[in-house]
């Protein structure tokens, strides 16, 4: 697991907002996939996308349901309700409602033409993720326990590591439940090691 | 080497004794000038010859002339014998032909600015006159007045100060509307004047003692200048409403859409002031840059730079500048900022954190006087690299207004975000 793939994601997000890009990739590794789905499930990210070394189709460019199915779909859904929530496995859900649109992407089968596509997010003219630095480095590693992590999240340093106090900081950390946010593991008092924060 | 000197020293004592010699003069004269007594004695009066002396009595008695009776019979019916008694010794002690060298209208420094024979008490250029205690004649006693004694006092002082307005006493008969209004008005105003009045409040049986409150020389507020009536002071009078209007000050308020009350309630100060030099083809021409910051002390702020040849011209550009650039600071709980803020500007950087209540602003003092100016209060900064003092203060405006707030974060990243701090505690932060 080398920090120094992540070191380089991290300044590449960071070009790539300064840069105003809308979509950009990354390689993949099974700590940039947790990782970016941790930023995405946080909002820093608007999509994550696995696919090939040409972009996926823009959500537009997508084949996008029609008015009409649309709006059937909808009568359905105010007169059953609960058929948004697959009652009985969702056994009649398809029938009563359409067959749902997936867009298939084509993955190649060399992992190593294998990209991550990550659809950036912008507000007010400004990107939503600014910044982004490695906490751990590859030559120094942080484990962090629960309780540092709740010093942490309080904006107060703790085994060296600097309090979150940039608003709307995160941090995300490699545990052995998987990648989690700071203020995540601080809820189920885990510890682990610090990848990186982002605000 | 003479031989014969030894040998006078062993005869001196003995022809010391067979005669005496005379002193011998000092060595060494310790003073530069002769003793006082080697001086020719000056004498203490000057040498007048009998028939100058007389010619300048002469001339004396005709300049300053004794009384004759016909004048002293005059002065007899102005003066009192003591008061008269008290000229005459006083006009002896001075010698006519004193006056005569001497006498001359005063030129010097210290001397009145006026004509005055310091006859009369002025009352501008004089102390006023002021009376103790002791001037009013009887037991100084009076009591309250009750409603009886007040309605009798007041009228009574009512009817002085009519009788004053109006010495030739009322018009009578007829009297047209004009008349009429003005003698309304003069009554509102003399019973007014009553009802303050503390002779009409106080009563007691010595009248003196009464009297007494009303008199100003009895009070020791200072008496009112007499208010001047001509056409100069009428011109060059200045009421405290109508201000001299600074054209630039004008136009601000008309583009902040401000009133002047407004326009007060503003803090500036000038942070920075240094001299600048163009270099042109005719010569260096110099100037005067100014940085002003300008703030309402509740969440704005603003900062505005001037320059002129003019000093003042450079400084008042400076601070119109300022106001009009002011900003709105966002600021978490009316104290501090929202998280910690970091800006560059040129190889200034300027990073800023959020403190708890309490804390102050602990910063430099640049950033100390952006922020009391803004209304911050808790606060901390550093400023790592270069300290520009006008870098530093537009890093710090810059971050200051520039602030990335959490509600707009959490609309940009589809999060719902809530504070905590005014959950607990019953909401009684801050």
């Amino acid at each position: 697991m080398s920090l120094v793939n992540l070191a380089h994601v991290c300044s590449h997000l960071q070009n790539a907002s300064k840069a105003r890009l809308g979509l950009t990739s990354i390689p993949v590794s099974k700590m940039h996939v947790n990782l970016v789905l941790g930023l995405q499930r946080e909002g820093f990210l608007s999509s994550v996308t696995l696919g090939g070394v040409s972009p996926p189709k823009p959500f537009l460019l997508q084949t996008q349901p029609d008015p009409e199915e649309l709006e059937h779909m909808a009568q359905k859904l105010k007169a059953e309700p609960w058929q948004a929530f697959n009652v009985d496995g969702g056994e009649h859900t398809e029938a009563d409602l359409g067959k749902e649109k997936v867009e298939h992407v084509s993955v190649p089968q060399n992992p190593a033409r294998r990209r991550l596509w990550l659809g950036l997010k912008y507000w007010n003219n400004e990107p939503v993720l600014k910044n982004m630095k490695l906490v751990s480095k590859p030559t120094r590693r942080i484990w962090l326990t629960s309780q540092d992590l709740g010093k942490i999240t309080r904006t107060r340093e703790s085994s060296y590591v600097k309090g979150l106090t940039h608003p709307g900081e995160c941090m995300f950390l490699t545990t052995d439940r998987g990648i989690l946010e700071a203020r995540e593991c601080v809820e189920r008092q885990l510890g682990g090691m610090a990848l990186c924060r982002v605000w | 080497m003479s031989v014969c000197r030894p040998a006078r020293c062993l005869f001196a004592k003995a022809t010391a004794t067979a005669t005496a010699l005379p002193k011998a003069t000092p060595q060494r004269s310790f003073h530069s000038s002769a003793p006082r007594a080697a001086r020719r004695r000056r004498p203490h009066y000057a040498s007048i010859k009998a028939e100058d002396l007389k010619q300048l009595s002469e001339l004396a008695e005709k300049e300053y002339p004794r009384y004759d009776t016909s004048e002293v019979s005059l002065l007899e019916k102005q003066y009192t014998p003591a008061q008269i008694a008290a000229i005459k010794a006083a006009e002896a002690t001075i010698d006519p032909k004193d006056v005569y060298m001497q006498g001359s209208t005063r030129d010097d420094a210290w001397r009145l600015p006026y004509a005055d024979d310091l006859a009369e008490v002025d009352p501008v250029t004089d102390h006023p006159e002021k009376l103790d205690a002791s001037a009013i004649p009887g037991k100084f006693y009076f009591r309250e007045a009750n409603e009886v004694e007040r309605d009798a006092n007041m009228a009574r002082v009512a009817s002085e100060t009519l009788a004053k307005l109006y010495p030739d006493g009322v018009p009578e008969g007829q009297r047209d509307p004009a008349q009429q209004q003005q003698l309304e008005d003069a009554m509102e105003a003399a019973i007014t004047q009553a009802a303050l009045d503390p002779r009409s409040s106080y009563t007691g049986k010595n009248q003196a003692a009464i009297d007494s409150l009303a008199d100003p020389r009895h009070s020791i507020l200072a008496q009112d200048l007499p208010r001047l009536e001509n056409r100069m002071a009428r011109q060059t009078r200045r009421l405290s409403t109508d201000e001299e209007e600074d054209p630039r000050e004008k136009q601000l308020l008309q583009y902040m859409g401000w009133t002047k009350s407004q326009l007060k309630k503003i803090r500036t100060k000038t942070l920075v002031a240094h001299g600048v030099v163009n270099q042109t083809r005719m010569g260096k021409i110099r100037s005067m840059y100014y940085l002003t910051i300008a703030g309402n002390q509740d969440g704005l702020l603003g900062v505005g730079e001037g320059k002129s040849v003019e000093p003042e011209e450079g400084r008042k550009q400076s601070i119109m500048s300022a106001i009009r650039n002011m900003k709105p600071v966002p600021r978490y709980e009316n104290r501090t900022t929202f998280g910690d803020l970091e800006r560059k500007v040129g190889a200034t950087k300027v990073q800023l954190f959020a403190r708890p209540p309490g804390f102050g602003l602990r910063t430099q003092h640049l950033i100390f006087e952006l922020a009391r100016a803004a209304g911050l209060q808790d606060l901390a900064a550093r400023t790592p690299r270069s300290r520009n003092k006008m870098n530093v203060i537009k890093a710090t405006w810059e971050a200051l207004t520039e602030q990335r707030l959490p509600d707009e974060i959490a609309r940009a990243r589809g999060k719902k975000l809530v504070d905590v701090r005014k959950v607990y505690y019953g909401g009684s932060v801050h």
